[in-house]
């Protein structure tokens, strides 16, 4: 526009000059090809917390780009387009998008199964650099984007990494006392009683123990308490290690220091130490090794419904697994692998159980539960932040009238019904007063059915917040 | 204590309620268009309830309208005779001299309807603008769907907004916080608008440097940078939808200089220091060339005051527009141009 006003004069100097431009255009191209960018994004998240739907939210709409108004890249038009690419690393399953995007989108839609082995997918964005001095070396430029999904059972072995098997064992019988684990452990704790650390190293015993804490290990998964807290995690989802002797170890009373070696307790710390190197470390090592970002899922409804018991549980599940990543500088586990985390997004997920007016409560209530966290990665040196979001949003908030209070309700569809309904699930309060005594069940959030049709416009499967998280995440990487 | 009372008096079960029970739709009724001079900030308003104000001072406005009702009298008065006297020479010169009068009387008419739709139009912006604050400050939820009609219908007759409505449409879900909706519409359908309004503040401001720097006389340069101005602000303001008419772009210009002189002093004073020592630079080179620099500058600065004023929706800290850029590009004038 300014042009047209005021001739470029210095067009008149040569045809040289384009040539030359061209020319360095041409190189920039090429070199624009070699110079991708590569971003990897760990999606962190205990069991249940929508690791899977996330990542296959994220890859929707990122491949069409139509639901994302607050990305940046795409509010400004730079956005041109993304595609799926095969991933640097062979040795690793392909996560299969297509595969849970269909489960979501066919008649009738479902959620996809619970994980149970880890996949990862590589998604290659192409977009214009916003600043000019590098749009003029390099006019598109590409970044790949690389993502894992694994089973959300995994992430709690990350805190044994530091632990002996004393420690472990001491922690571990420490919390089984305490209910409800306590209840649910009864019959392994009728082993233990009659199990004697000091005994020979039998390898009977030794299974029948293991299988009695795996059996503990499943109740707490199946508990109506929603316990996050169940260590080890292969033992629930073992993935290609199910039956091999690496998982047949429990925690055990300390024996005496002289039946250290060649003992039952010998015989399991043995196992212990071999299943921290051969398996929890070298996952760690292989697939979250040099993070780049981090956004960590927490299911804070689910845990609300489930009580206080299950918000404790969750708290120190995430304190405990996220010592161990790196986040700035020189996190412990960085001294084993290396890679730096600058920024971690903790996400309330499924935020469309409850009305849209609650969201702030939500996020508040996520700040709250993960203050201490976060305040040790920001004092790293890492940015946070925390967000209420949904992956695939479920429901539409609505307005309507009870017993004469005017309430905000979520409508949707309940998981296992055919009907949509209009509920009311309980209103999060915004103060520390989570569970008042009186009540005995002061909150129901129900899962969600995905609507019928979803994603079926093409613009990307329909989410809250997706996209502020996406651009607190990438953002700066699609500058 | 107190606050366990509280909760159990506000404290509600979860609660499922009847499908069959009709509910309301997310859209609340549309509201209309605020103009009842409702762009009075909550200062201003504060400021008007003061008790020393309740002691009017009536005898100037009683002295001026009386002023203003005897020339309308007397020239109706004037016209009637003019009437009268042409028709007594001629019964056509009459009616010639009637047409006229009638034409005149009816485009001052117009001139004056025009003006208070201009002016309507401003203190409808200036209402948006506040409504958006306040929707910005409060970030609750259900006002933002509201305002995203009522910006719908405050821009309905622009076909080159059009798409960017209907991607704001898309956009929007009832899942929005009113921040967050009010951050949409600024992205969706702002954003376009500024380019374009930045991109005639630009222009104008590269025309006053260049036109100021070759002109050979002081008077000559006062009435380009007039003239460039005015015209300047009447493209601003007519891109921001507040298309304002002869005297609209007076007042318009009257509030920017207020706005100019009183929005914070210390920026000011930095930038017009800064503005100042990069013309002196440049003036070390060519006293011209610097003094077009400068009252280019000026201009670009008038610019974005309109753009400030004009938005119906206030400027972010990181959508502001700078004089940083249009610094840049006039120090690239002399280069085109040599």
């Amino acid at each position: 526009m300014v042009t047209s006003q005021f001739p470029n004069w210095s067009s008149l100097a040569g045809v040289g000059e384009k040539a030359l431009d061209l020319a360095l255009r041409n190189v920039g191209t090429l070199a624009g090809r070699v110079l991708e960018g590569n971003v990897r994004l760990g999606v962190t998240g205990l069991r249940r917390a929508g690791k899977t739907v996330f990542v296959t939210s994220v890859i929707d709409n990122l491949l069409r780009g139509g639901r994302l108004p607050f990305m940046d890249v795409v509010a400004a038009n730079r956005f041109l387009a993304a595609r799926l690419r095969s991933s640097p690393n062979r040795e690793t399953p392909r996560f299969t998008y297509e595969k849970y995007l269909a489960a979501l989108t066919e008649a009738p839609p479902h959620w996809p199964a619970a994980t149970a082995s880890i996949s990862q997918l590589r998604l290659a964005i192409r977009y214009v650099p916003s600043s000019s001095m590098r749009r003029s070396v390099q006019r598109i430029a590409t970044l790949n984007v690389d993502i894992f999904d694994y089973p959300g059972e995994w992430l709690m072995d990350l805190p044994m990494l530091n632990q002996s098997y004393e420690e472990w064992s001491a922690l571990t019988l420490e919390m089984v006392s305490r209910q409800p684990r306590r209840q649910l452990a009864a019959r392994w704790l009728h082993w233990l009683g009659t199990a004697s650390p000091d005994s020979n190293p039998d390898e009977s015993t030794a299974s029948e123990g293991a299988a009695l804490y795996t059996e503990f290990l499943h109740a707490c998964r199946r508990s109506q308490a929603n316990l996050s807290l169940i260590q080890p995690g292969r033992f629930i989802e073992p993935g290609e290690l199910a039956g091999t002797p690496l998982l047949t170890f429990c925690p055990l009373l300390p024996a005496g220091m002289l039946y250290r070696q060649n003992s039952l307790w010998g015989l399991m710390a043995e196992r212990y130490e071999a299943y921290k190197n051969e398996v929890v470390r070298k996952f760690f090592v292989e697939h979250f090794a040099r993070l780049d970002r981090q956004i960590v899922l927490v299911d804070v409804l689910g845990m609300l419904n489930a009580g206080p018991a299950a918000l404790h549980d969750m708290r120190m599940s995430l304190t405990a697994c996220l010592e161990a990543f790196r986040h700035g500088r020189g996190g412990w586990f960085d001294r084993l692998i290396g890679g730096q985390i600058d920024r971690v997004l903790f996400a309330a997920t499924k935020a469309d159980h409850i009305a849209a007016s609650q969201h702030a409560n939500l996020r508040n209530l996520l700040d709250m539960l993960v203050s201490e966290a976060r305040n040790a990665i920001r004092f790293e040196g890492a940015m946070v932040d925390t967000m209420a979001i949904a992956a695939v949003k479920c429901t539409e908030t609505v307005a309507t009238e009870h017993q004469g209070r005017r309430l905000a309700c979520v409508q949707g569809t309940p998981l296992g019904r055919q009907r949509p309904t209009v509920l009311f699930p309980g209103g999060i309060p915004d103060g520390p007063d989570l569970f008042p005594e009186d009540v005995t069940q002061p909150y129901r959030f129900l899962d969600f059915e995905p609507p019928a049709g979803v994603g079926r416009d093409g613009r990307g499967l329909p989410n809250i917040r997706l996209d502020q998280a996406l651009n607190y995440l990438l953002g700066d990487y699609l500058a | 204590m107190s606050t366990a009372n509280i909760r159990a008096a506000s404290w509600l079960p979860p609660v499922e309620i009847e499908p069959s029970r009709p509910f309301e739709s997310k859209s609340e009724v549309p509201r209309e268009l605020d103009d009842s001079g409702a762009g009075v900030t909550g200062q201003a308003a504060r400021l008007a309830t003061l008790s020393i104000w309740s002691q009017r001072p009536w005898a100037l406005p009683a002295f001026l309208g009386g002023i203003v009702a005897l020339v309308v009298v007397a020239l109706a008065f004037d016209a009637a005779d003019l009437m009268g006297r042409s028709f007594a020479v001629s019964h056509a010169l009459g009616v010639l001299v009637t047409v006229v009068l009638s034409v005149t009387v009816g485009t001052a008419l117009k001139l004056a309807f025009d003006e208070m739709v201009a002016v309507r139009r401003l203190r409808q912006i200036d209402g948006l603008r506040v409504e958006a604050d306040q929707l910005v400050a409060a970030n609750g939820h259900g006002g933002g769907l509201a305002f995203t009609e009522t910006m719908a219908r405050f821009y309905g007759g622009r076909d080159d907004l059009a798409s960017a409505l209907q991607s704001l449409n898309n956009a929007v879900t009832d899942a929005h916080n009113d921040g967050e909706v009010v951050a949409l519409i600024d992205r969706q359908v702002m954003a376009g608008i500024d380019q374009l309004a930045y991109a005639s503040v630009l222009r104008a401001s590269r025309d006053t440097a260049l036109a100021t720097a070759l002109s050979p006389s002081a008077a000559l340069d006062v009435a380009i940078v007039l003239w460039r101005n005015l015209k300047m602000v009447r493209e601003v303001s007519t891109l921001y939808g507040a298309r304002p008419g002869h005297f609209g772009c007076w007042r318009l210009m009257r509030r920017m200089l207020a706005n100019l002189a009183v929005a914070g002093a210390a920026e000011s004073v930095g930038h017009v220091a800064a503005d100042v020592l990069g013309g002196s630079l440049a003036a070390a080179i060519s006293s011209r060339l610097g003094q077009g620099m400068i009252n280019g500058l000026l201009t670009a600065r008038v610019g974005l005051a309109a753009m400030n004023l004009c938005r119906p929706i206030s400027f972010t800290a990181e959508n502001k527009p700078t004089l940083r850029r249009i610094r840049n590009e006039l120090m690239s004038v002399p280069k085109d141009v040599l």
